[in-house]
C-alpha cells in the first residue's frame, strides 16, 4: 500500500513537471510569435533584413533610426525581423552592437529567424551568439507574415 | 643627441600650441583599418581601390658652374619617378584592390589585396605595368593577438603606416622619403651593365619599399575607457615588396600607441593619439672596394615617436624620427643618374648614380597643421626638416622644407590637392663656397596639383 502510495507520487510529480515544462515552452513560443503594439504608436513597422551584404545592416538601422527620429520613440513601433544572411546584423559581435543598443533603448524589437539559426549552426559547427536585444522566432518570413496581419507595413530597405 | 632632443621639444611644444589653439592633426587606427574587418558586418568581396593624377613643376635651375655635373639638371628638380622633366603630368598611383573575408558567417579570416598601376617608386625600376603592393591574410581567433600574414604595411611612422588616399599633402617629407621610403640597391658589374653605366654601383634593382614588408606580424587593440591602446609586433623580410630575402636575417618590427577617442570612426576618426616605433634589421648589398665588388651586410634602425590629432575643424601632427645604417645619399654631386660630369676629373667619363652610405646616421621631424575654413575646404601647413649623414661632419646635409597647401572636397571620396613648398639645403659644417653647398644652393621650389577620386 505504501509502496503503491509512493509510486503513485512519484507519477504525480513527473506530470505536474511535464505539464509545467508544456506551459512553459507554450509560454515562449507563445511570446515569440505574440505581436505586442505600442500603446500609442502611430505607424507600426515591420523591417526586414535578409541579404548579407553589410551595407544593408547600416542601411536598415539607418531606417529605423530615422522612423524613430520623425515619429517620436512612442509613436512608431518598429519591429527588425533578421533572417537567411541578414541574421549576421544580431550576432552577439557585430560591430553595429552599439546601433542596435540606442535602438533597442528606444523601443526597436529585434527578432532572430530560429531555421537560419539552425541552419548556421550547422555550417558553423557550433551555435553563433545573438545580441542579448534578439528574439528568437520560429521562422522570419512567418514572424514577417504575422506583423502584416497585425497592421505592420512591411519594408525591406 | 642634445640637438634632436631640443628638437623634439620644440616640435612637442609646437604641437602643444597648435592643440591650444584648438588645431588637430588626422589621426586613426591604422592596424586595425587595414588588417581586420567589422565582426560580422563583412562580405566575400570588397572592390575598391583610388587614382591619383597630378602635375608637378619646379623651375628646373641647373647644377652650378664649378660643380662636376655642370649646366645638367639637377635631380631634386626633376620630377618623380622618371626624373627627365621640372614639369610633368603623371598618374602617380592608380590602386585597385579587393578585400574582405572568405566565408562570411565566420569572418574570423579576412584578407586584403591591392595592386599598383601608376607611374611611381614602385612600379617603375622593374618597369612593370602593375606591382603588388598589398596581399594579406589575418587571423582573429586567438584573443589580444590578432595574426596577420604576407605582405603590407608595417607598423612604423605615421606617415608611411597612415592610409596614402588620405594623405594631406601630394609629396613626402624630407625625412620620410629620404630615410624611411627604402630603396633597394644593388652594385653591378661590367659583365652586367645597367643604364647608369657598366661601372657603377647602387643601381635600384627593386620597387622602392613603399613602407612595406613581407612577414608576420602580431597585434591587437584594447579599449579602456575612451581610451584604445594598440600593439604589433613584427617579423619581416626586410627586403621590399615583391620578392624573397636576400639574406637570414629578419627585421624586427615594434609599435605602440594610445589615443583619445573622441568620435567617429575609420581613416578620419577623431582623436589623439600619441605613438612609438621601432624597426631593426640588416641589410646585404654589393660594396666596391676599388674595383672589386664583394656583397656586405650592413644595420638598419629606425625609430620614431609621434603625436596626431583630429577634432572638429582642426587637425595637426608631429613626428620626431633616429635612423642608423643604409642612409639613401641622392645621386652623385645632384645630378640625374646617367648622367656625364661636365667638369672636373671625370669629365666625360663619370656618371651619375644613386648612393646609400651603409654606416651613417642622420634624423629629421616635421610638425603638421590643418584647419578647414569652409566644410569643403582645408587649409595646411606643414615645416620638416631632415639632417642626413650626421655622423661625418663633411658629409652632413640638412633639409628644410616648408609646405603650404590646400585640400579642396568635391565630396567625402574625392578632392584636389594643390601645395607649394618653399625648399631650401645645405651643408652646415662646409662654407658656402664648397661644391654641397653650391650644388644644394640650386634647390627649387615646387608646385604641385593633384586629384584624388576613391572608389
Amino acid at each position: 500500500m505504501k509502496k503503491l502510495h509512493v509510486r503513485s507520487l512519484a507519477w504525480l510529480v513527473s506530470l505536474c513537471f511535464a505539464l509545467f515544462a508544456f506551459q512553459a515552452t507554450a509560454a515562449t513560443a507563445s511570446a515569440a510569435n505574440k505581436v505586442e503594439k505600442k500603446p500609442f504608436a502611430e505607424a507600426h513597422v515591420a523591417l526586414q533584413i535578409s541579404d548579407g551584404n553589410p551595407f544593408k545592416q547600416t542601411l536598415v538601422l539607418n531606417v529605423a533610426h530615422n522612423l524613430l527620429k520623425h515619429y517620436g520613440p512612442d509613436k512608431v513601433d518598429i519591429e527588425v525581423v533578421a533572417f537567411s544572411k541578414g541574421l549576421r546584423l544580431l550576432f552577439a559581435d557585430n560591430a553595429n552592437q552599439k546601433r542596435i543598443d540606442a535602438l533597442a533603448g528606444a523601443g526597436v524589437r529585434f527578432s532572430a529567424c530560429n531555421n537560419t539559426l539552425h541552419h548556421m549552426t550547422k555550417l558553423l559547427g557550433h551555435k553563433p551568439k545573438l545580441n542579448s536585444h534578439a528574439v528568437v522566432v520560429p521562422a522570419g518570413i512567418v514572424r514577417l507574415l504575422q506583423l502584416k496581419q497585425a497592421g505592420y507595413t512591411v519594408v525591406k530597405p | 643627441m642634445k640637438f634632436g632632443m631640443r628638437r623634439v621639444t620644440q616640435a612637442v611644444a609646437c604641437a602643444m600650441g597648435l592643440l591650444a589653439l584648438g588645431g588637430t592633426a588626422q589621426a586613426a587606427n591604422w592596424l586595425k583599418l587595414q588588417g581586420t574587418e567589422r565582426p560580422s558586418a563583412v562580405g566575400r568581396a570588397h572592390v575598391w581601390g583610388f587614382i591619383q593624377p597630378e602635375y608637378q613643376y619646379t623651375k628646373d635651375t641647373k647644377l652650378p658652374a664649378g660643380t662636376p655635373w655642370a649646366g645638367t639638371g639637377a635631380v631634386f628638380n626633376q620630377q618623380r619617378p622618371d626624373l627627365s622633366s621640372n614639369s610633368s603630368f603623371n598618374v602617380l598611383r592608380a590602386r585597385i584592390g579587393v578585400r574582405g573575408t572568405g566565408f562570411p558567417l565566420d569572418d574570423k579570416v579576412n584578407y586584403f589585396v591591392l595592386a599598383e598601376f601608376g607611374n611611381n617608386g614602385i612600379t617603375k625600376p622593374s618597369s612593370a605595368a602593375a606591382q603588388l603592393t598589398d596581399a594579406s591574410i589575418t587571423l582573429n581567433q586567438i584573443p589580444h593577438a590578432r595574426i596577420r600574414i604576407g605582405e603590407f604595411k608595417y607598423p612604423g611612422s605615421e606617415e608611411g603606416l597612415m592610409a596614402i588616399h588620405v594623405f594631406n599633402y601630394i609629396n613626402f617629407t624630407n625625412v620620410t622619403n629620404q630615410m624611411l621610403l627604402e630603396r633597394h640597391f644593388a652594385a653591378t658589374t661590367g659583365a652586367n651593365p645597367h643604364p647608369y653605366g657598366a661601372d657603377s654601383a647602387n643601381e635600384m634593382n627593386a620597387p622602392v619599399g613603399a613602407f612595406r614588408d613581407i612577414g608576420v606580424q602580431v597585434f591587437d587593440w584594447f579599449d579602456v575607457g575612451d581610451w584604445e591602446h594598440t600593439y604589433a609586433v613584427m617579423v619581416g623580410n626586410g627586403n621590399g615588396i615583391n620578392r624573397t630575402d636576400n639574406n637570414n636575417n629578419k627585421d624586427l618590427y615594434l609599435y605602440w600607441s594610445s589615443a583619445k577617442i573622441f568620435g567617429g570612426k575609420g581613416p578620419r576618426r577623431q582623436d589623439w593619439k600619441t605613438y612609438a616605433w621601432y624597426e631593426s634589421g640588416k641589410r646585404t648589398i654589393g660594396v666596391y672596394s676599388g674595383s672589386s665588388l664583394s656583397e656586405q651586410t650592413f644595420d638598419r634602425k629606425r625609430y620614431g615617436i609621434g603625436t596626431t590629432f583630429l577634432k572638429g575643424r582642426y587637425r595637426a601632427a608631429a613626428e620626431y624620427m633616429w635612423g642608423k645604417g643604409m642612409i639613401f645619399n641622392g645621386t652623385s654631386g645632384g645630378a640625374v643618374p646617367g648622367t656625364v660630369a661636365t667638369g672636373g676629373p671625370g669629365a666625360g667619363s663619370s656618371v651619375a648614380y644613386f648612393n646609400v652610405n651603409p654606416n651613417e646616421k642622420a634624423h629629421g621631424w616635421y610638425i603638421d597643421g590643418g584647419y578647414k575654413v569652409l566644410p569643403n575646404l582645408e587649409l595646411d601647413l606643414r615645416y620638416d626638416q631632415y639632417n642626413r649623414n650626421t655622423k661625418v661632419s663633411a658629409d652632413e646635409r640638412e633639409f628644410k622644407t616648408t609646405t603650404v597647401g590646400a585640400q579642396y572636397f568635391f565630396n567625402k571620396k574625392s578632392r584636389m590637392l594643390v601645395n607649394y613648398e618653399f625648399r631650401s639645403a645645405d651643408a652646415p659644417n662646409l662654407p658656402d663656397s664648397a661644391n654641397p653647398n653650391k650644388v644644394l644652393d640650386s634647390i627649387d621650389n615646387r608646385l604641385s596639383a593633384q586629384l584624388l577620386i576613391i572608389f
